[in-house]
């Protein structure tokens, strides 16, 4: 079976949900999409207009990018809420500084890094080498060009120790250059401003160097050097393009100003190999979802304990809404299957709701949202499959975590589990993960989250991130003063509501926690999208996990192993 | 070539896709509902394959059987005629992900011009006039306004996902714009849940003029000359002719072209159709194109020569168009018109039953008389369909001798047990207003309404 028989998944909106539900879904969602795009535009402006105007004789850090990408094409970008709401002093460091964006120039997708000299002239904050090289680890995993917009006065000095000496402090980002340069990734580098100590260290193990007339790097600047005030020496004496274009060679090539130094670095990434999406393509153009995928909107109940249909979903994120379903019949709490995604094919994984029968009892059912044993085994050789063959994989979350109990522990879910965490664990091929809503405990883990390295970890406005629900966290705090039912055992009314209240306040706290812009301000989450971005951002990723050749398995659909799984399954 | 060829469709459209494939050696296998099984088109078929009950939901639209069964019964291509899902992008990925070739363009094509606005964009850039209007969909009833004036009234305001008259609008005088924009766009956000609308000049007492235009996957594309279809009831059509009799030469070898041009810049594969309209002052527009074969293409295969399901089967099967633009010769002239069991005394209401008689005779001349039918006298006309019993066309060396060839046959035809449409057809053709060529697709000549 070469052919993969990828069938009708879906139905139209009115057939799909209940008008009034759709509407109510629409209107939960409502205030939490108002919020994410406010948030959003807050951080997109950096300190501000005042900020802006200062740095006016050159361009600033977003508008190198839009002068950087395609005219007509979006924006991809991940690392919008780091350090969101967090101060240092009084300062706020909208995007922790840096813009971390994927980008098309001349049809190539690139990781595009650019210190944003509207935040403290693009200085390096707690958590900015982090959010950097988490945009070059994206870059090295999918083999894309990486285009360093280098702007940046060096760490923000008062708050050095948390971003100076550890693991993937900002010297990690200077490793993550070599490791980059080493696997033979494109890295390109404007240079356009002030790059003193680490700004100046991380264009230079680029392939190509570009210095604008206002721009130096230098170790160290004029303000530490002995005499440099006496001598009349400025740090542009001392780094400008004059010396490391001309006599130490640090730099290739200088451009009068910014526009000039993007156009160039434009004009390089046209000579890089285009990219090979069109090829595995196969001759099968991309198309739109049957069904608008805007609608995916008013398909989920913000209330977390509310079922939605997956089908339903899927239908609205592939391509003509055709899906080809593996192993349907076994472990139905997970949908494990391939469509295309702007024509290329990818493998998707997916929690489904409500109610499913009960592989381990005749007749019997369970609630789904819950991996069971079966599932975890389907979910394992679906993943290994996808990794034989070539196919990213899309993991969409909304899993309350494994089953739990006498009869789990019996079937010995810990062991199918770690059989799981082994495939997600050394997978190759690229993997993103979505989390929908919930995203639990192991079944977080199982389901590819950020700790099994996928390559970008998406969420929703409606996303909670957390080991448990804080009812449950409550109890398992409290569970030496509980009964068998989970209730307080005391009778003292004085213990019962001062205990009553303690598991409130650890429930409300654990419910905090659970906001996805806390996981995103930690960097636990890449990017928040809105519900209706969710389509075109798995568009751009998978067209990125197809870019580049050579460096990862893409079979053909002729000799996949997903048709032996469909072979032995098929009925006779 | 194919060996064997689904047939996705039923009737009048199986039996005429059916006819070619025989003689060209290709097995066929046809789709059957339980309410089609026993009739006697069924026998022009190699294969039946029942696909469901009677309502075209539960067989002729059902896609995954339609596909399923073109695999099982080993068929390496699909036609899917016209109607049903002739122009479902959707259904021709289905069929080509199961390694079956679809007769028909590429389901991005199909895409492209199954929307007004990409498919308006797509004719520009090709060099075709459009209709002055919205370049695209409107949101705001104030720019809307702005614009109708700029293009001038009367305006049509349309709902850019609409169909089959729902969320259209003629506004005349600018003071009743804002009610009009109004209405459409609620009624298009109720029934597609956008209520978006563009606006387009509305062209009053306009022909409608067809190209028919044939492409193949080595980026060739000619055209194969007009039909006029202008005689039309209530947007359906009613008698086709070619050549068009409000055409001369030039204008005719002109829109040709453009029509050819365009299918040559979508790289277009297949048979399709290019739709324009003349306007009264005898400007052309182009309207949209049908990704598809159309019913009366027997009209151009009767005045060319060629036959249009063979070379549609060529194509598909990657090869060459065998004819060049210069070796398209055209030759007299073809009337063609729809006999359907309805009742023209109850408002055209469909008229099913059991055919008692079909006699339809081809013999009388002047001209030559083709009819493509499926029924046969016992036959009964099933409700769930198309009610198209036979098309009858005539062809004559002059336009004069083509109608006089077709009043012949249809005097002396006998369809009985329905209702037919035959009296309104010997209305129109022998009316003053047709027989001069002066009609539109405003009033149906030789008709009182």
């Amino acid at each position: 079976m070469a052919h993969v028989k990828i069938v009708p998944i879906g139905s139209a909106r009115d057939a799909a949900i209940d008008a009034g539900a759709y509407a109510r879904n629409l209107a939960a969602l409502e205030e939490r999409e108002r919020q994410l795009l406010e948030r959003r535009a807050k951080v997109q402006a950096g300190w501000g207009a005042t900020y802006v105007e200062r740095v006016h004789q050159k361009l600033t850090a977003r508008e190198r990018v839009e002068r950087l990408r395609d005219a007509g094409t979006e924006l991809y970008e991940v690392g919008t809420f780091a350090n969101f709401g967090r101060l240092f002093g009084k300062l706020e460091s909208p995007a922790a500084g840096v813009i971390t964006v994927f980008a098309k120039v001349h049809a190539r997708w690139c990781v595009v890094i650019a210190n944003d000299n509207t935040v403290a002239s693009g200085s390096w904050w707690p958590r900015t080498p982090e959010k950097i090289e988490r945009a070059q680890e994206m870059a090295r995993r999918l083999r894309l060009p990486v285009i360093y917009l280098v702007d940046c006065s060096g760490l923000y000095l008062p708050e050095q120790a948390q971003s100076f000496p550890g693991a993937t402090g900002a010297g990690h980002i200077f490793k993550k250059n070599a490791l980059l340069s080493a696997e033979g990734v494109p890295q390109i580098a404007g240079v356009f401003g002030d790059c003193i100590a680490g700004g100046g260290y991380m264009p230079i193990i680029s392939d190509r160097v570009y210095m604008t007339e206002s721009a130096y790097m230098v170790i160290a600047g004029a303000a530490l050097i002995k005499g440099a005030k006496s001598q009349e020496l400025s740090s542009l004496d001392i780094g400008g393009p004059e010396v490391h274009v001309h006599a130490s060679g640090c730099a290739d090539v200088r451009a009068p100003d910014d526009v000039t130094a993007l156009a160039m670095i434009r004009d390089d990434i046209a000579k890089l190999p285009s990219s090979a999406a069109d090829y595995y393509r196969g001759g099968v153009d991309a198309a739109e979802p049957m069904h608008d995928a805007g609608e995916v909107e008013g398909l989920f109940p913000a209330d977390h304990r509310h079922t939605w249909s997956v089908e339903e979903v899927l239908a609205r994120l592939v391509d003509r809404s055709l899906f080809k379903e593996f192993l349907p019949e076994r472990g139905r709490e997970i949908v494990c299957g391939v469509a295309r995604v702007g024509g290329l094919w990818t493998g998707f994984v997916a929690n489904r709701q409500g109610i499913v029968p009960d592989a381990e009892q005749r007749d019997g059912v369970k609630p789904a949202g819950i991996l069971y044993r079966e599932s975890i085994a389907k979910t394992a050789a679906f993943s290994r499959a996808c990794e034989a063959d070539g196919i990213p994989l899309v993991w969409l979350q909304d899993i309350a975590g494994f089953d739990i109990g006498v009869e789990a522990e019996r079937l010995g879910l810990l062991g199918y589990g770690s059989s799981l965490i082994y495939a997600n664990s050394t997978n190759a091929v690229p993997m993103f993960s979505v989390l929908l809503r919930k995203a639990s405990g192991a079944g977080y883990y199982a389901m590819a989250g950020l700790p099994y390295d996928p390559i970008v970890q998406l969420a929703t406005p409606l996303t909670r991130l957390s080991v448990m629900e804080g009812r449950t966290l409550a109890i398992a705090t409290y569970r030496t003063k509980l009964d068998a039912n989970f209730e307080i055992a005391t009778t003292d009314p004085e213990e019962r509501s001062k205990l009553e209240q303690a598991m409130k306040d650890t429930e409300a706290r654990i419910e905090g926690d659970m906001d996805p812009y806390k996981a995103a301000a930690q960097l636990d989450i890449d990017e928040i999208v809105r519900l209706r971005e969710l389509r075109p951002w798995l568009v751009a990723l998978i067209e990125m996990a197809y870019q580049a050749t050579g460096h990862r398995t893409v079979k053909n659909p002729r000799i996949w192993s997903l048709h032996d799984l469909d072979a032995l399954t098929e009925p006779r | 070539m194919f060996h064997k060829l689904f047939i996705a469709n039923r009737g009048e459209v199986a039996v005429r896709v059916a006819r070619t494939a025989r003689t060209m050696g290709i097995r066929t296998v046809g789709a059957v509902s339980t309410a089609d099984r026993g009739a006697s088109w069924t026998k022009a078929l190699d294969e039946l394959i029942g696909v469901g009950s009677g309502p075209p939901r539960e067989s002729y639209l059902q896609q995954e059987r339609l596909v399923q069964a073109a695999v099982q019964s080993g068929c390496t291509a699909l036609h899917p005629g016209w109607g049903f899902l002739a122009e479902n992008a959707r259904f021709a990925a289905l069929v080509e992900a199961h390694g079956v070739t679809f007769v028909g363009p590429a389901p991005r094509a199909m895409d492209q011009m199954g929307l007004k606005t990409p498919a308006k964009r797509a004719a520009r850039a090709a060099g075709l006039p459009v209709i002055p209007g919205s370049d695209g969909p409107l949101r705001d009833e104030t720019e809307a306004l702005r614009l109708a004036h700029e293009i001038g009234f009367p305006v049509m305001v349309k709902a850019d996902a609409g169909g089959g008259g729902r969320g259209m609008r003629l506004v005349r005088e600018p003071k009743d714009f804002a009610a009009a924009w109004q209405a459409a766009s609620s009624e298009a956000l109720a029934a597609f849940g956008d209520g978006a609308c563009y606006i387009e000049k509305y062209l009053e007492r306009g022909r409608h003029i067809e190209v028919q235009v044939m492409g193949d996957r080595f980026g060739n594309a000619i055209h194969l000359y007009e039909r006029e279809c202008s005689i039309q009831r209530k947007h359906q059509k009613l008698i086709e002719e070619s050549c068009s009799p409000c055409l001369d030469d030039a204008t005719r070898e002109r829109i040709g072209l453009l029509a050819a041009n365009l299918t040559a810049a979508l790289r277009y594969a297949g048979a399709g159709t290019v739709e324009f309209l003349r306007a009264q002052d005898g400007a052309i527009y182009f309207m949209e194109m049908n990704t598809r074969l159309q019913v009366e293409h027997p009209v151009t295969e009767e005045r060319t020569g060629l036959d249009l399901v063979r070379m549609q089967l060529e194509v598909a099967a990657n090869q060459p168009l065998r004819i060049s633009q210069a070796a398209v010769k055209t030759n007299g002239h073809a009337i063609e018109v729809r006999i359907n069991a309805e009742d023209p005394a109850r408002a055209f209401a469909p008229s099913p039953g059991v055919l008692s008689v079909v006699d339809i005779p081809t013999h009388l001349g002047p001209g030559r008389v083709r009819v493509d039918t499926h029924v046969a006298a016992g036959d009964e006309v099933p409700p769930y369909y198309d009610s198209l019993l036979a098309k009858v066309i005539a062809h004559g060396s002059t336009r004069a001798e083509a109608i006089q060839t077709l009043l012949a046959c249809l005097r002396n035809a006998r369809v009985e047990g329905v209702a037919t449409t035959i009296p309104v057809h010997l209305a129109v053709l022998g009316s003053h207003a047709f027989q001069s060529g002066q009609y539109d697709t405003g009033s149906i000549p030789g008709m009182q309404e």
